[in-house]
């Protein structure tokens, strides 16, 4: 190991003094000798220095006992490699930045790939849990998104011992908590007892929610705080086991505060405190129908025996859940049903998901636009590495006299090749190092566009790390490679003498830049087809006009009011609004549409015989919200004061309802659905006493994207603490915006104007996934276009110079300046037909994968997949015309007298 | 020009190297010298091999170095064997020994 010491440049200058004087003393003493024997001085110099096999040889033979060959290699390679860079600075510039490019795209994206899809929750054998679902007809009346089960059958799977060592469920809701003097409305997860237990979570502070917590409904006022609301909230109090608190002003007691690396089992939304699920009432006012079979709600997951995979667990508890539906459906209170919709439901089965990851409604959102942009910024590394490795290759051909000039002078192949691979090595590293700097800045922006609320972000841990470096390694070999291939087919002597046509490896440029085409083909297509998405979807718009639309909303029990004064304060406010100069039109419902959220319910249309709906979406709006949007009545009426609740007398259940034209047309057909009767949901004792007093056209509510069956109830049935307004106004929409905020100010100063924006932005946010879609691959497609006829220009002219004599002979001999150019130009053609070949069977087998994130366009647009071809060729034939039109302009006398 | 001279069987110089030093601390040049008197001019020392197998023995820690005036009067680099060198010098003559023994014994049984 002493060995290593002799890097170091003192001990090192020591070394090859002593070497030097060892040797000189050597040859001095058999110069005497030889010259005793009679030869001349230079003749004996001569003999002596022969007899070692020359100085130089054996001091470099000495130097390599003196450290491990390599690493003095290396070690030189790099301050060479360096000084060389250095030297080409524009070079090394293009390399690193379109590497950077590559690396730090991919790095970003992969960062967000890992968060959303592949890190799996800090909890205890995170492998070992699954996500439990019902697999066909469930019947259920649902609250909340996805994978939803009711709490009974969560139970009932507890009870499957064979299968799991625990199995808990969870709700996702929001509540208003009072722990100081502020009332804040924060995330809250209503859990089972067993919630706790099955994750293998410790508490940091108190205990946690266990079994003992979830006997008896209302029977367990008790939170445990998520650290992150313990510490920024009661600053990380000591004494905070055992406080009161309020949940929606019902006092609770804080038994634990739960330890910071948990944060619930959505990675994306973590709650502020948990909730015991017998809490139900207290905790969610608006619905408790805790034990409910057909009440659906809860996220249900299992931890699954060690060794029992997700797939035998499904298999196993079949049985079980076959004979569950038998039963279920001799239950009291089980909906009555068509034939069809029986048999479906017998037909359902349990669904056994692996969940290590948790489970959030983000990632089903997130997981295509995320694979595609994978997809997308592998394809710009790829075509960066192979542009890299034609600059390295061009440099490499560039530099071939000096290459084999030290080959000739007795540098071995090996040497002159780890010499070009430290400097792609450098290249690489200097791109990565780079890339990697860029990246947390990449990703903040994905994650801008991706989503306002996710709790996402860049972090370089140790696999985001990892995988850069992995990428670095492929991209460091793919270019690293390249040159060192060329320098070991290089023949010595040939191109020693021969000094001005040089073949630098032209095949292998020529190689690179078809991938280069193809790639940057596959980017082209799919820039075209995401922007024609966006473009189709900002077309047909959500349904009415948009433009003067403009919606906000406002909350008052956050601040604190009762339901009665905040429905007060809503009404003065709507009368306030009407009455605004710039107003035409202004109206409530009960959400912001095009935000993603919804509510839906199943209904019973009592039409000639009772029928139970599928999902259908509701929304609750007040008179004249129709008319605000524009959206047309096609029959009947709107709702007016006769759905008008007087103010400050009690709820009524709905009695009049609006359908959209789907709803009308999947459960009436051609009769009109105006006079009969439906009930809300699907008991068999639900009542249809909801007439329907109106058909208005379809327009989108929660996407711009989807079709749905819609039903409109009148906003003023119910006690309405919150909501959100729509204004349609003169002028310049934005104009209105400080009335508005007046009108709230009049009502109560203190009341926040929450999501003040024009109906035109909010379909901008609602498709921020389409839009970034379009950006990113836009961008892709320019950055590979650019890339890709750097590559071609770069080829095309090392061809004419290398075929300029060629030419100048063609020339004199009578071919025309225009063949000149075809000579060109068909190599160009060549390698751009050669690149769409490969590209299009690709783009075609690719299609499925891009297909749900399109709108309007198939994954293989006939016009799209042209105009990209066509693009390409131009921007690659213009690229290849200068180099064509020096060809041309070759003067044969002069290339010939250079003969 | 002496016209037959035998190559040193390639792993040989190392321990000539060492049986050389083991008499007197010498310098590369004596050591050459040394090696073509005692073989009586029957081995060619490629002096090109033996300035870089004195350095790698130096590195192995099996010998030591030191500038010393010779006899002609200048400075010149002595190896001198350690004790590591020593031990190493006895184990190469046992296999060397060993070594010739056996072949030997295949070269009877074929006589």
């Amino acid at each position: 190991m002493a060995r290593i010491l002799n890097l170091f440049p003192w001990r090192r200058r020591r070394l090859e003094r002593d070497l030097d004087r060892e040797l000189r003393y050597h040859t001095d003493r058999r110069v005497d000798e030889l010259r005793r024997s009679g030869l001349s001085e230079a003749e004996a110099r001569r003999q002596a220095t022969l007899e070692l096999g020359g100085i130089a040889q054996v001091q470099e033979e000495v130097r390599d006992t003196w450290i491990w060959r390599w690493v003095d290699h290396v070690g030189r390679d790099l301050r060479y490699g360096a000084r060389a860079l250095l030297r080409s600075r524009g070079f090394a510039a293009t390399a690193m930045l379109s590497l950077a490019l590559g690396i730090g795209g991919s790095a970003a994206i992969f960062s967000l790939v890992d968060q959303v899809l592949l890190r799996p929750l800090p909890v205890h054998e995170p492998g070992r849990l699954v996500l439990l679902d019902w697999n066909g007809r469930s019947l259920s009346a649902n609250w909340g998104s996805g994978n939803l089960l009711s709490y009974p059958l969560c139970r009932d799977l507890e009870e499957q011992k064979r299968f799991f060592d625990g199995v808990f469920c969870r709700y996702p809701t929001t509540v208003h908590l009072l722990t100081g003097e502020e009332q804040d409305p924060v995330a809250a997860d209503l859990v089972s007892g067993s919630y706790f237990p099955v994750l293998g979570v410790r508490p940091e502070l108190g205990r946690l929610i266990d079994r003992s917590d979830d006997m008896r409904p209302g029977a367990h006022p008790v939170v445990v705080l998520s650290h992150d609301y313990w510490q920024s909230t009661l600053e990380g109090a000591r004494d905070v086991v055992g406080r009161k608190v309020l949940v929606n002003n019902y006092p609770m007691t804080v038994i634990g505060v739960a330890p910071a690396s948990f944060r619930g089992v959505d990675p994306f939304a973590a709650p502020a405190l948990w909730i015991p699920a017998m809490m139900k009432r207290q905790a969610t006012p608006e619905f408790d129908r805790l034990f409910d079979r057909r009440a659906f709600w809860m996220h249900v997951f299992g931890r699954l025996k060690p060794g029992m995979t997700a797939e035998q667990a499904k298999v196993g508890l079949q049985p079980w859940f076959r004979s569950m539906l038998e039963g279920e459906t001799r239950l009291e209170g089980f909906p009555s049903t068509t034939a069809e919709q029986r048999r479906d439901f017998l037909a359902s089965t349990i669904e056994v998901l692996p969940a290590a990851q948790g489970r959030s409604d983000l990632r089903p959102v997130l997981k295509r636009p995320l694979g595609v942009l994978m997809g997308g910024t592998v394809l710009l590394l790829l075509l960066a590495t192979l542009n890299v490795a034609g600059l390295l290759l061009a440099r490499g051909a560039a530099r071939r006299r000096e290459l084999t000039t030290r080959m000739a002078l007795g540098a071995s192949r090996g040497r002159v090749a780890g010499q070009l691979l430290v400097e792609s090595m450098l290249i690489i590293a200097g791109g990565g190092l780079f890339g990697l700097l860029a990246a947390p800045a990449v990703a903040r922006t994905l994650v801008s566009f991706l989503s306002q609320d996710a709790d996402l972000s860049f972090r370089v841990d140790q696999r985001v790390f990892l995988f850069g470096f992995l990428v670095c390694v492929f991209a460091g070999g793919v270019c690293g490679l390249a040159p060192v291939l060329q320098i070991g087919r290089i023949p010595l002597i040939a191109s020693l003498k021969e000094r001005s046509r040089i073949a630098g490896g032209i095949r292998l440029r020529k190689a690179l830049v078809v991938g280069q085409m193809a790639f940057t083909l596959l980017l082209l297509i799919g820039a075209g087809l995401f922007v024609q998405t966006l473009e189709r979807l900002y077309a047909k718009g959500p349904g009415f006009t948009t433009s003067r639309l403009v919606m906000f909303r406002v909350d008052p029990p956050s601040i604190g009011y009762s339901e009665r004064d905040a429905e007060q304060a809503m009404r003065t406010l709507l009368r306030d609004l009407q009455d605004l100069p710039g107003v035409e039109r202004a109206a409530v419902a009960n959400t912001h549409m095009l935000s993603g959220g919804s509510s839906s319910t199943v209904m019973v249309v009592q039409g000639e015989s009772r029928i139970v709906t599928d999902r259908v979406l509701t929304m609750r709006v007040g008179p004249g919200f129709f008319a605000t949007l524009g959206a047309q009545l096609v029959a009947g009426r709107d709702f007016d004061e006769r759905e008008v609740r007087p103010p400050g007398s009690p709820e009524t259940a709905p009695r009049a309802v609006i359908v959209n034209q789907s709803f009308a047309r999947r459960y009436f057909g051609d009769r009109s659905p105006i006079g009969h009767h439906l009930g809300w949901g699907n008991r068999p004792n639900t009542v249809t006493n909801i007439e329907i007093i109106g058909v208005v056209r379809d327009f989108n509510r929660r996407t711009l994207r989807e079709e749905a069956e819609q039903v409109f109830v009148s906003f003023w049935d119910r006690d309405s603490g919150d909501g959100a307004y729509y204004l349609r106004v003169r002028g310049d929409p934005e104009s209105v915006f400080p009335a508005v905020r007046a009108a709230v100010r009049r009502v109560d100063p203190t009341l926040p104007v929450r999501s003040l924006m024009t109906f035109d932005e909010q379909i901008d946010r609602s498709l921020a996934t389409e839009r970034m879609l379009a950006t990113l691959s836009s961008g892709f497609g320019v950055i590979a276009l650019l890339l890709s006829i750097v590559g071609l220009y770069g080829v095309m002219s090392f061809v004419v110079t290398r075929r300029t004599p060629e030419i100048g002979v063609r020339l004199a001999l009578g071919a025309t300046r225009s063949a000149a150019v075809w000579l060109v130009v068909r190599d160009a053609l060549i390698m751009i037909g050669t690149g769409a070949g490969i590209a299009l069977p690709a783009a075609w087998a690719l299609r499925r994968l891009v297909e749900a994130q399109l709108y309007g366009v198939s994954g293989f647009d006939g016009p799209t997949v042209a105009l990209a071809a066509a693009l390409l060729a131009l921007a690659a034939l213009g690229a290849a015309m200068l180099p064509a039109w020096r060809a041309a302009s070759i003067s044969p006398t002069e290339t010939l007298r250079a003969e | 020009m002496p016209t037959a001279r035998l190559a040193i069987p390639q792993g040989t110089l190392d321990m000539l190297i060492l049986q050389t030093l083991s008499l007197e601390p010498s310098h590369g040049y004596a050591i050459a010298q040394r090696l073509q008197q005692v073989s009586r001019d029957a081995v060619q020392v490629n002096q090109g091999s033996l300035y870089p197998a004195l350095h790698r023995l130096e590195q192995k820690g099996w010998l030591s170095a030191e500038w010393r005036q010779s006899d002609t009067g200048r400075d010149a680099k002595f190896y001198s064997l350690t004790r590591r060198g020593r031990k190493q010098l006895v184990v190469e003559k046992e296999s060397w020994s060993r070594l010739t023994h056996a072949v030997r014994l295949i070269f009877d049984e074929g006589g």
